[in-house]
C-alpha cells in the first residue's frame, strides 16, 4: 500500500506527459488479488504485465531519441554562442552574450533535470514490477519472480546507461557554462529562500528524491531482496525544499 | 448473452479475415485477457463485443480489397502458420506440465507467433519494437489496448498489419519453399515502388521482403527455445557505432537486409545520430534533406526509411524551436524565477538558484545510480542461489529419499553457511530440501531484514528455491519446508 501511494504521489509531482506512462500498480495489485478466485486472472496479470513493460519501452526509448538529439543541439548551440564570443574581435554585445548564456545555462540544466527524471521514471517502474512480482509469487506460491525479472532487467527501459553517460557529460557541460561559484557555501536558510521548487522539473525532481527516501525507509516486508534505506548526504536539505512546495509530500 | 455466440460465429469467420488484417480484435482500455491458445479472440464484456463485430464488418471490406492483390502471399503464410501453431501448441502443453508459470509464457509466444493481423492502435510513428513472437503478441495486444478510437483509425491499421504479418513471420513461421520464388519476384518488383509516401507500397515490399526470409526448421525451433525468454531483448547498443540497436531475433539476424523493411522500434544512440546528422547535412540541411535520402546516405543496417522519418522530424522540431521545446515541457510548468515570490531578477542568483537546482538533480542521478547497481546485485544474488539450489537439488534428492533424520542438520549447516558466507562463496553444503514450488520461508522472516546492509550481505530469500535463508529462521519455517 505505501508503495502505491508513493507511486501516486511521483506521478501527480511528475511532467504532465508523463503521467500515463508509469506503472499502473493498483490495478496489477488488484489482479494479483483476484487470481485465486479468477482462474483466468493469471493469464490476465501476465498480459497485463508485459503490456506494461512494452508501454515503458517504447515511452523510454522515444524519449531516449528525444534527448539524443537535444543533446547533439544543445552542444552546438553553446559552440556558436561560445564561438561568436571568440578573440577574432567580431562580437555582439555583451548583454546579449549574457542573455544566451543565461538562456542555455537555463536550458541545459533543465535538460539535465528530465534526463535524471527519465533515469527515475525507469526505476520507480522497475522497484513497482519488482513488488508487484514478489506479490504474485507470495499469492500464488508460484516462481515467476524470478526469472521475469531477469528479462525485465535487459529490457531497453531498464538499460538506462546511455542515458547516464549524456547526464555525465552534460554535468561537464554545465561545469563550463557556469561561471566559477564565488560563494563558498550559501546558507541553508539563503537557499531555501533562492529556490522555491515549483512546479516542473525542479519540483519533480525533488519529489522524486524524497519519494525514494521513503520507499526505502523499511516496510513490514522487509527481506533480504529490500534495499538499504536511502542515505541522503543533506536530507535537511530536501527536508526543507519539501515544505516549501506548495503540495505537501507527507 | 446474445454477443457472445455471435461472436463466437464471427471468429470463424474473421478467423480468416484476420489474416487480411482486420482490426478491432481488443478494443479499449479495458484489459483483455488472452485465450488459451486455441483461441485467439479474448472475452470481453458485451459492449466490446458487439463494437468489435461492428469494427469486423466495417473494415472486413476495406481491408481486404488492398490486400486482394496478396492474398495468395497471405494465404500461404497462414496456413502455414496455424500448422506452426498447432506444434509450438504440442510442445508448449508438454512443457506446461513441468513449468506451470513457464508456460504461461510459451503458451502465449505460441499465441504471439500465429497471431497474425491486430491492429496498430498506437501512433503509427512509434515504430515497434522486437520481432520475437512473444513480443508480437504483447505488443498485439497492447496496442489494442488502447482506446477503442484507436482502434478505428483504420489508414493507419492497415499498414502496420502488414507489418505485423511480417513480423509474426519472424516469429518463426516455417514457409514453405514454393513461396519463395514467387516472393522474390515480387520483392524485385517491389523494390522499384519504394517511394517515401508510397506507403500500401512499402507496406508490400515490406510484406513480401519478409515472406522470402527463408526460415528453415531447425531455425524455428531454435527460435522457440528462445520463446521461452519471455521478452526478446533489445541489443542495448551503447557500445556499437553506428549500427542501429535494432531488435531482430536470431532467425531474423540471418536476413539483415531485410530486416530493414520492419517498422521495429529503434533504439537510436549518439553515434548513430551522428552519423544522421552528417547524411543531413550532406542534403543541404534538415529542411531538404528527405527521409530516402538520409537514408540512403547513412547506410546504416537495420534502419528504416520509417526510423528515418521520425527521427527527421524530431530534428527539425528540435532545431527550428530550440527555445520552444525547452519551454514547452515548462510552459505549463511554471519557471523558478516566476514562482519565487523574491525578487529574482539578477543574474547572480539566477545562476544560484540553477546551481542549487543542479545539485538536487546530480544527487538524485546519483542515488538513481546507486538503486539501480544494488537492484541488479540483487538479482544477481538471487539467480546465483537459484541456480545453487537447483544443482543441489539434482545431487540431494537422494538424501531426500533417504533418512528423514538427516535432513535437520543438512538444512542447518547450508543456512548457517548461507547466513555467514559472503555472496560469491560456494557454500559447498548439499541441501535437500528442492520444493521449488514453495513459499519462500527466507520471504517471511521479517526480522532478519532488519539487520541490515543488504548490499552486502547474501540475498538468501530465494522465492524460488525454498531457501531458509538465515540463522534466525524460527523452526516452525524450517518445518514447513520438509513437509
Amino acid at each position: 500500500m505505501k508503495f502505491g501511494k508513493r507511486l501516486k504521489q511521483q506521478i501527480e509531482q511528475s511532467l504532465p506527459d508523463w503521467r500515463d506512462k508509469f506503472l499502473t500498480y493498483k490495478e496489477l495489485k488488484k489482479l494479483v488479488r483476484l487470481i485465486s478466485s479468477a482462474p483466468k486472472a493469471d493469464k490476465e496479470f501476465m498480459y497485463c504485465l508485459n503490456n506494461e513493460i512494452e508501454k515503458f519501452n517504447a515511452f523510454f526509448m522515444e524519449q531516449e531519441e528525444d534527448f539524443i538529439i537535444r543533446h547533439k543541439e544543445l552542444q552546438q548551440r553553446i559552440q556558436r554562442v561560445t564561438d561568436t564570443r571568440g578573440p577574432n574581435g567580431t562580437k555582439p554585445s555583451e548583454t546579449e552574450y549574457k542573455e544566451e548564456m543565461a538562456k542555455i545555462r537555463k536550458d541545459i540544466v533543465n535538460f539535465h533535470g528530465e534526463m535524471v527524471l527519465l533515469i527515475n521514471y525507469s526505476n520507480i517502474n522497475y522497484t513497482g514490477l519488482a513488488k508487484i512480482l514478489k506479490k504474485y509469487d507470495k499469492r500464488t506460491g508460484g516462481v515467476l519472480r524470478l526469472p521475469f525479472i531477469q528479462k525485465v532487467l535487459e529490457q531497453p527501459f531498464f538499460t538506462t546507461d546511455l542515458i547516464s553517460k549524456l547526464v555525465k557529460e552534460c554535468e561537464t557541460t554545465i561545469d563550463s557554462v557556469f561561471p566559477a561559484s564565488q560563494e563558498q557555501g550559501i546558507l541553508p536558510a539563503e537557499r531555501q529562500a533562492i529556490t522555491v521548487p515549483g512546479e516542473g522539473i525542479f519540483r519533480n525532481t525533488v519529489a522524486a528524491l524524497l519519494t525514494m527516501q521513503e520507499i526505502r525507509r523499511g516496510s513490514s516486508t522487509y527481506s533480504h531482496f529490500s534495499l538499504p534505506p536511502l542515505n541522503l548526504p543533506e536530507p535537511d536539505i530536501f527536508q526543507s525544499l519539501q515544505l516549501l512546495s506548495p503540495i505537501p509530500i507527507p | 448473452m446474445n454477443a457472445k455466440p455471435s461472436l463466437s460465429i464471427q471468429r470463424s469467420g474473421a478467423r480468416q479475415l484476420s489474416n487480411f488484417g482486420v482490426s478491432g480484435t481488443m478494443p479499449s482500455s479495458f484489459p483483455v485477457l488472452p485465450t488459451p491458445s486455441g483461441e485467439r479472440y479474448p472475452i470481453l464484456p458485451d459492449s466490446h463485443q458487439v463494437s468489435m463485430e461492428r469494427e469486423l464488418m466495417q473494415h472486413s471490406p476495406a481491408v481486404i480489397s488492398p490486400m486482394s492483390s496478396n492474398s495468395g502471399v497471405v494465404g500461404h503464410l497462414f496456413s502455414s502458420s496455424s500448422g506452426f501453431s498447432t506444434d509450438l501448441h504440442f510442445s508448449s502443453v508438454l512443457q506446461q506440465e513441468d513449468h506451470p508459470r513457464k508456460s504461461h509464457l510459451i503458451s502465449q509466444s505460441t499465441n504471439s507467433g500465429t497471431s497474425l493481423i491486430l491492429p496498430d492502435a498506437v501512433d503509427s510513428e512509434v515504430p515497434r519494437s522486437t520481432a520475437s513472437s512473444h513480443y508480437n503478441k504483447e505488443e498485439n495486444n497492447s496496442w489494442c489496448t488502447d482506446t477503442l478510437p484507436d482502434c478505428l483509425d483504420y489508414p493507419r491499421s492497415t499498414s502496420i498489419q502488414n507489418n505485423q504479418l511480417e513480423r509474426s513471420n519472424y516469429g518463426g513461421i516455417a514457409i514453405p519453399s514454393e513461396d519463395l520464388t514467387k516472393h522474390n519476384d515480387w520483392q524485385e518488383w517491389a523494390d522499384q515502388l519504394i517511394t517515401d509516401n508510397g506507403a500500401l507500397t512499402t507496406d508490400l515490399n515490406d510484406l513480401l521482403a519478409d515472406a522470402s526470409i527463408a526460415i528453415p526448421e531447425p531455425k524455428v525451433h531454435h527460435h522457440m527455445s528462445n520463446l521461452s525468454t519471455n521478452f526478446s531483448v533489445q541489443h542495448p547498443n551503447n557500445q556499437l557505432p553506428a549500427t542501429p540497436g535494432e531488435t531482430c531475433t536470431a532467425v531474423a539476424q540471418s536476413s539483415s537486409a531485410n530486416c530493414a523493411q520492419t517498422k521495429q522500434r529503434m533504439r537510436w544512440t549518439p553515434e548513430l545520430h551522428e552519423a544522421f546528422v552528417e547524411a543531413v547535412n550532406k542534403l543541404g540541411g534538415s529542411e531538404r534533406a528527405t527521409p530516402k535520402g538520409v537514408l540512403k546516405l547513412m547506410k546504416a543496417e537495420g534502419l528504416t526509411i520509417y526510423h528515418v522519418k521520425s527521427h527527421l522530424q524530431k530534428y527539425r522540431t528540435a532545431r527550428y524551436k530550440p527555445e520552444t521545446t525547452e519551454e514547452s515541457s515548462e510552459k505549463k510548468l511554471t519557471s523558478i524565477e516566476d514562482l519565487s515570490s523574491l525578487d529574482m531578477k539578477t543574474g547572480i542568483e539566477i545562476t544560484e538558484a540553477l546551481r542549487m537546482q543542479m545539485e538536487v538533480q546530480k544527487q538524485l542521478h546519483e542515488q538513481l545510480e546507486i538503486q539501480r547497481n544494488l537492484q541488479l546485485r540483487i538479482e544477481e544474488q538471487g539467480r546465483y542461489l537459484q541456480m545453487m539450489f537447483e544443482k543441489q537439488c539434482k545431487s540431494g534428492m537422494d538424501l531426500l529419499k533417504g533418512t528423514s533424520s538427516a535432513t535437520e542438520n543438512p538444512l542447518k549447516e547450508f543456512t548457517d553457511a548461507v547466513g555467514n558466507a559472503p555472496s560469491k562463496d560456494d557454500s559447498g553444503v548439499p541441501v535437500d530440501n528442492c520444493e521449488t514450488g514453495g513459499k519462500s520461508a527466507g520471504e517471511n522472516s521479517q526480522d532478519v531484514g532488519e539487520k541490515h546492509k543488504a548490499h552486502e550481505t547474501e540475498v538468501a530469500g530465494s522465492c524460488e528455491a525454498n531457501v531458509a535463508g538465515s540463522s534466525n529462521l524460527p523452526a516452525s519455517k524450517r518445518a514447513k519446508v520438509h513437509s
